[in-house]
């Protein structure tokens, strides 16, 4: 995934689309309160000067799927791990909940169930039946939207066709009105975000870390 | 792009065209059947059906994703009440229609959220009757049948007695529901219904017809422009069209090659545009008028202005005679860094000034007709990458917006889609005319702070559930969103066109509200059929359509610019408090209409990162003076009353203007919104822009003092500098 | 007080030290129903975890591990009072263990059981904690292995077999004694527990045998334990975690908590049983002496730590560092280096001022410290992430606090049990090898 900060509004859209597209759970003000508001992405917002010459700086941030991810060997049920197509994926299944796998993610972007999520009565018919509802005691982040990656190469298949670049189009990324958000295979180089990827503006966040994350920054221009 | 729509057309080629939905009677053993599976309903299947969403008036085409749903429903049959399964077509998701021109297929984040005010769990689930002294919201449900003609009979009363005294309150959603209200008003002999909103862009409606002779709102070219000063319009927030915005805005940054579209932001609060501009401009509030008469008079000083011969002469001549050195000192803004962002502008190739008020001052509309008059002498009026005719809207837009002494005078008070007792401050008597009214009538979807005044609640089916289309406000071709019916309605709702038609049935009036397919018709393109535009989700044509022309051809008769003199009148304040409060218009509440929704309540603010909760910003200079920590409470005072909020200290601020998002302080409306908060809108004076006769919602005076130590600022991330201090020591 | 508690009389030590079995006052009684209401409480808390979730808690993102973890650190640290103590006692003869050992080893095997209940408790399913046992599950999934989790529950379950069994085989004999106890269901008690044993020359042999082997694995399995626990921490790559120095700082910090635990035991039972003949002054001297050598081995590994990471000044340790040292954490790091150091070794260092009251002081100072030491390892590190934006606060809630406590009132009730079901200092160590000498 590429991200261009020099497109991004912060405006949020994606935030509230990944909401709406895997079954999160809802907070309360008063667990909002305890620090417990889940998002699978998040804008982190920061201020650099004084006025009148300040600086807003805007930056989505999700799970980067670390090539070399720091969550996955720590958990002990291997309920995170790589995938074959090269996600970091969450099991909610094999998760028991030791946290482990979100004390060491340096991006913080992993949230965790503290208690049976709820939805009141019809809220639930919004549910998407292709995510499953994570119970409580389990830990969650964003899966890249698989199940948008697996509906598209299942249509592919059954077209007999390659996926076409572009063609998935993870929640987050499908609602960004700046168009910020690039999805595609990497490991395609002529694939529309091996070419942004390029960029003179690409960074990686905490590349130094070693963690080799799949998201590209494109920085803000000056 | 074209992959989109691609993959568009396959997913509604294997969509069942027909309707899911078996409609809904007044008698809940009709309701849908029971665990029988819809034949057109296969589970697992998605389908996708377009719809609109009415969140802002915008107008983005959305997509519904449809697959089957469960939802637990209680049935009493011979007063024995069970539990049942009901298995019905459940939206699942609201993604932008990619082939609509405004949206291009993304949404922000109150268009994702549409889908929650659906299947929000405190809609109104039938019709009801108020069972306790007015305002107290105690109802009780009554039927179809009974509520019609005990609101019938109402209005009739009034009508017979004094037409003049109904007043329909809407939104500025300008759509298929607003034309059917403007026609109900017609019919039953009532005056044209009135907006009540906080987002009706009046100013922008007023100038462009003062300056270009143009109806409606102006559409900026903002992809093609190549360097944009933009002037108190946070056209990414919460202004006019902030999807087709920030779209736009994302090629003007870099869509192109070799080019990088240059932002400077002029506005006296750091919203989220001003935060994304390369260079953001904080004027001193009401002081946008002044800026841009600065703006055009250094660029006609500066021989940057190529089509200064197009102005009228007395605009010109006014420009020309301002006294530069005195506006400038109004804008707060340093001489020299003004003057460098003009010529900036001014030697750009594709120079655009974007000016609109999401603050509204009383001289507003001043500074939007200064700032087409730039655009003028810049020439880029009607150009690519400029400021471009809004297209001849299908649907006729409300535009009366002098709700309150209409609301005062009324005998009978009509809601539909508005909720004055929140948009309007205190100071506008609302209450007391909801409480003085003979009688209250509501449309309501789910019980908020003045449908909880009325005396009958005739709920509407939600906007999703029943046929709906919507002109967008603001699109330089002809387009209108239209939704179909696609899922079963949940609750014993009505198509507001049936209510409407009911009620002046009632009445003995003969009506019958337009369908969408009347709407749209008349103004189909010659290659376009109907059914196209049902499964497309409207039109949005490139061509000029058959039966409407453009306005924008229609030249400003030469005699009307005299008479609309051009004038850069001073900002007026009310009140005599040290501080300026700046209600605004965020992303993620808009007007308060989208409080309910949990998803929006728990989405930061962009800018102080709150969450359920929307604080006062300070800057960090009066906060200190005042011993304002973030957290704090604070109380903000004006002539109307006071508030209570929670302290931001924004470090991005204007010294002495209080900025505060609108969404909070809901008496009543549902149990997300209900009591939390407060709402900034309340406190203001009744200050108008006069040449529009709107609120004028940034120049009320307040005092501001701490209260003490609060709880009530949630914040989803506090930190908000990304290195923390670490001295070595 | 007796010099030389091995120069009295058998029949005297024996009476002496069976003598607490048979007599329970109104005091022991009141404390032991005192602590099982606070350990019904403690359960009471966990269910009520179990039934609503960890959110009951006061963790929150990025604040994944809270006191939990602490006291599992902290208990942890506790139970290398016993086995390490007194393997190194035992496998380098020193004289004077006797009285010491059983004491300290019986603290090992209580710290572990609560101790090793914290990461169940602290898990989001607990009821799945088997998951984590190494074992294939019906698909032939086994748990992974490069999580330190796995190792870590390994090593405790370990520990916590080779402890029991390392408390136990030292208690045969005098189960033996006890097998003609005047209760029945102790006689019966006692004389399971015995396995039958005669006191036969092979016996001993191969007793003596046991405990030697014994000593030594418990040794490495105990220094492996607390390291693997470091390593919980320093194999991620949380700032001020990601550390070499973890492993061996973690065992001194245990050994350290330890002493101080036994010295207060130690105390306490001398006190309420009796025991000034057996636990003298030179014990308590000599315990004196070793806390005052963890402690400056605790001071010369915190500096390494902190002096590394404030000379480093790699921006997001800082974070951390500024934290602990002049931050929202200051008063208890100042008061954890005060407690931990300034203390014993003023208390303990300065020969005039050593004694047995001092002694507890110190080391009662040196528990709190210790308990200190894991919160300001494990907190100010979490709430201060890599990314600012995620930065957080934490306050425990009243369930992870009265757990908390419920785990106290555990040690106290389970030793105040043992104590009074069994001698706590080994009867027949004092026995004289010709049997000439018993009477
Ligand atoms: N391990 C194992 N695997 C097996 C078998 C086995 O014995 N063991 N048996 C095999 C056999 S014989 C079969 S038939 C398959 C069955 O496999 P599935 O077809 O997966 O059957 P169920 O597990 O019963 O799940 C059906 C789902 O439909 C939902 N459902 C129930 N009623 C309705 C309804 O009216 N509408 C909709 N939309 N959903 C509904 C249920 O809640 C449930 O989630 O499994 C096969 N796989
Ligand atoms: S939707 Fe796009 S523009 Fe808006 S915050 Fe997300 S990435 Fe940024
Ligand atoms: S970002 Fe965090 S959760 Fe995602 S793969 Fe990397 S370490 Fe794991
Ligand atoms: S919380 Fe779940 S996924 Fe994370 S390490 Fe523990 S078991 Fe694994
Ligand atoms: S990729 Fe999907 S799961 Fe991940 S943040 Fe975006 S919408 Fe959420
Ligand atoms: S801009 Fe307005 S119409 Fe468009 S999605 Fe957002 S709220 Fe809906």
């Amino acid at each position: 995934m590429v991200i261009d900060l020099d497109r991004c509004t912060g405006c949020e859209a994606c935030v509230v689309a990944c909401h709406s597209e895997n079954n999160i759970g809802m907070s309360t003000p008063e667990e909002a309160a305890r620090g417990r508001v889940n998002h699978w992405i998040r804008i982190d917002r920061y201020y650099e000067g004084q006025f009148p010459d300040i600086k807003v700086k805007y930056r989505p941030v999700l799970c980067q799927h670390c090539d070399e991810a720091p969550c996955e060997p720590v958990c002990p049920v291997n309920a995170t791990y790589h995938n074959p197509e090269g996600l970091n994926v969450q099991v909610y299944n094999r998760c028991v909940g030791t946290f482990y796998c979100a004390n060491n993610c340096p991006y913080t972007v992993r949230s965790f169930n503290w208690f049976d999520p709820k939805w009141p009565e019809p809220m639930q018919l919004q549910h998407n039946p292709d995510v499953s509802i994570r119970p409580g005691g389990v830990m969650e982040k964003c899966t890249f939207c698989i199940q948008r990656i697996k509906r598209v190469e299942d249509q592919a298949d059954a077209a007999g066709r390659p996926v076409a670049d572009g063609e998935v189009q993870p929640a987050c990324v499908q609602s960004c009105p700046a168009e910020a958000m690039i999805f595609g295979d990497l490991n395609d180089p002529d694939s529309k975000v091996s070419r942004l990827a390029g960029d003179g503006r690409a960074t990686k966040l905490m590349e130094e870390l070693g963690t080799k994350p799949k998201v590209v920054y494109l920085e803000k221009a000056r | 792009m074209s992959m989109e729509r691609r993959n568009f057309f396959k997913i509604l080629s294997t969509a069942s065209a027909g309707v899911v939905a078996t409609g809904c009677g007044t008698d809940s053993d009709k309701l849908i059947p029971l665990l029988v599976p819809e034949q057109d309903l296969i589970p697992g299947v998605e389908y996708w059906h377009p719809s609109v969403c009415t969140s802002c008036p915008s107008g983005c085409g959305v997509v519904a994703r449809v697959m089957d749903g469960e939802r637990i429903i209680e049935r009493t049959t011979a007063g024995k009440t069970e539990k049942l399964r009901q298995r019905l077509a459940a939206i699942k998701k609201l993604e932008g229609n990619p082939l609509d021109h405004v949206s291009g297929g993304r949404l922000c984040a109150r268009g994702q959220a549409g889908v929650q005010s659906l299947y929000n769990p405190d809609r109104i689930r039938g019709p009801l009757k108020r069972s306790g002294v007015r305002g107290e919201a105690t109802f009780q449900p009554i039927s179809w049948k009974d509520a019609i003609s005990e609101a019938s009979d109402q209005l009739l009363k009034v009508k017979n007695e004094a037409a003049d005294r109904i007043a329909i309150v809407t939104g500025p959603v300008a759509s298929s529901r607003s034309n059917a209200l403007r026609g109900f008003a017609k019919a039953i002999g009532a005056p044209e219904p009135l907006v009540c909103s906080v987002a009706s862009h009046a100013a922008e409606r007023k100038a462009a017809e003062i300056a270009l002779n143009w109806q409606g709102i102006p559409f900026y070219d903002i992809a093609n422009a190549r360097h944009i000063l933009s002037v108190g319009a946070d056209f990414l927030g919460g202004w006019v069209s902030p999807v087709n915005y920030a779209r736009q805005f994302g090629a003007f940054r870099q869509a192109r090659m070799e080019v990088r579209g240059y932002l400077a932001h002029a506005e006296s609060r750091l919203s989220i545009t001003a935060s994304a501009a390369d260079q953001w401009l904080p004027l001193k509030p009401g002081s946008e008028a002044q800026f841009l008469g600065a703006v055009g008079r250094i660029l006609l000083d500066l021989n940057l202005a190529p089509k200064a011969a197009s102005l009228p002469p007395n605009v010109l001549a006014a420009f020309k005679a301002l006294d530069l050195a005195a506006f400038i000192a109004a804008t707060g803004i340093e001489e020299r860094k003004l003057r460098l962002a003009v010529e900036q502008l001014g030697k750009s190739e594709g120079p655009l000034v974007l000016a609109g008020a999401s603050t509204v001052h009383t001289n507003s509309v001043d500074a939007i007709v200064a700032s087409h008059y730039v655009n003028m002498m810049l020439g880029n009026v009607g150009n690519p990458g400029g400021i471009q005719a809004p297209a001849k809207s299908p649907i006729e837009p409300l535009t009366n917006t002098k709700f309150a002494a209409a609301l005062s005078q009324a005998r009978a008070i009509v809601l539909d889609e508005a909720n004055p007792l929140y948009t309007a401050p205190k100071a506008a008597h609302v209450r007391e005319a909801l409480t003085k009214a003979g009688f209250v009538l509501s449309f309501a979807t789910t019980l908020d702070d003045s449908a909880a005044w009325a005396d009958i609640i005739l709920p509407a089916h939600h906007a999703l559930e029943g046929e709906i289309a919507v002109a967008p406000a603001a699109a330089a071709r002809v387009s209108l969103a239209i939704g179909g019916t696609f899922v079963q309605p949940l609750y014993e709702t009505q198509p507001i066109s049936n209510t409407l038609a009911e009620l002046a049935g009632g009445m003995n009036v003969t009506f019958q509200p337009a369908t969408v397919k009347e709407i749209a018709e008349p103004l189909l393109p010659k290659d376009l059929t109907w059914e196209t535009v049902v499964r497309e989700g409207g039109f949005h044509t490139d061509a000029t359509p058959a039966a409407a022309p453009l306005t924008k051809s229609k030249p400003a008769p030469k005699a009307a610019a005299p008479t609309n003199a051009f004038a850069l009148n001073a900002a007026k304040f009310e009140g005599d408090g040290p501080f300026l409060l700046q209600p605004y218009l965020s992303p993620q509440l808009h007007e308060g209409a989208s409080s309910n929704l949990p998803w929006l309540q728990e989405c930061p603010d962009p800018a102080s990162s709150a969450v359920w909760s929307l604080p006062v910003e300070i800057d960090p200079v009066t906060a200190q003076k005042l011993g304002i920590a973030t957290g704090d409470n604070v109380k903000l005072e004006s002539a109307s009353g006071s508030i209570t909020a929670p302290a931001y200290i924004h470090p991005g601020a204007v010294p002495g203007v209080l900025s505060m998002a609108i969404g909070g302080g809901h008496t009543h409306f549902g149990r997300f919104a209900s009591g939390r908060g407060a709402n900034p809108l309340e406190i203001l004076a009744l200050a108008t822009e006069p040449a529009t006769g709107d609120l004028a919602t940034g120049a009320t005076r307040v005092r501001l003092t701490r209260v003490g130590p609060g709880k009530d600022l949630i914040q989803y991330s506090s930190e908000d500098k990304e290195e923390r201090p670490h001295a070595h020591r | 007080m007796a010099e030389h508690p091995e120069l009295l009389p058998y029949g005297i030590i024996r009476e002496d030290l069976f003598r607490p079995l048979s007599r329970a006052g109104s005091k022991w009684w009141f404390t032991v129903v005192a602590c099982f209401l606070l350990v019904v409480a403690g359960l009471a808390a966990w269910g009520v975890q179990l039934r609503d979730g960890l959110g009951v808690t006061g963790l929150n993102r990025p604040v994944f591990w809270g006191l939990y973890i602490v006291d599992f650190v902290f208990w942890i640290g506790i139970s290398h009072a016993g086995t390490l103590i007194s393997a190194i006692l035992r496998l380098t003869d020193a004289a004077w263990r006797k009285p010491v050992t059983r004491a300290a080893e019986a603290i090992t095997l209580f710290a572990l059981m609560i101790g090793g209940l914290f990461p169940i408790i602290h898990l989001g399913r607990a009821w799945f904690f088997y998951w984590l046992i190494p074992y294939p599950n019906a698909r032939l999934m086994w748990p992974n292995f490069r999580s330190p989790l796995v190792w870590d529950l390994t090593a405790i379950v370990t520990y916590v077999t080779g402890s029991a069994i390392y408390l136990y085989l030292p208690l045969i004999p005098d189960m033996a004694q006890l097998g003609a106890h005047n209760k029945p269901w102790r006689r019966k008690l006692y004389k399971a527990l015995s396995l039958g044993w005669t006191g036969s020359d092979r016996e001993w042999h191969a007793l003596e045998m046991a405990m030697k082997l014994n000593a030594v694995i418990i040794l490495a399995v105990a220094i492996s334990v607390h390291t693997v626990v470091a390593w919980d921490f320093s194999m991620s790559i949380a700032p001020t975690w990601h550390s070499t120095i973890f492993g061996p700082y973690f065992v001194v910090g245990a050994i350290f908590s330890g002493i101080g635990a036994l010295i207060i035991v130690m105390a306490t039972l001398r006190r309420t049983l009796h025991l000034e003949n057996y636990l003298i002054k030179r014990h308590f001297d000599n315990m004196s002496k070793l806390l005052l050598t963890m402690s400056l081995l605790w001071f010369y590994f915190t500096m390494s730590e902190h002096i590394t990471i404030w000379y480093g000044n790699e921006p997001k340790e800082m974070g951390v560092f500024g934290q602990r040292t002049r931050g929202d954490y200051a008063f208890w790091f100042w008061l954890m280096v005060f407690v931990n150091f300034v203390v014993p070794v003023t208390l303990l260092g300065i020969k005039k001022l050593r004694s047995v009251k001092t002694a507890v002081i110190a080391s009662f100072g040196v528990l709190i410290g210790m308990w200190l030491e894991r919160y300001l390892i494990v907190i100010p590190t979490l709430v201060t992430p890599r990314l600012a934006s995620a930065t957080s606060v934490y306050t425990p809630s009243w369930v992870e606090l009265m757990i908390t406590v419920a785990t106290f009132a555990a040690m106290i009730m389970l030793y105040l049990l043992f104590a009074r079901l069994f001698p706590i200092i080994a009867v027949w160590e004092y026995k004289p090898h010709s049997p000439e000498e018993e009477d």
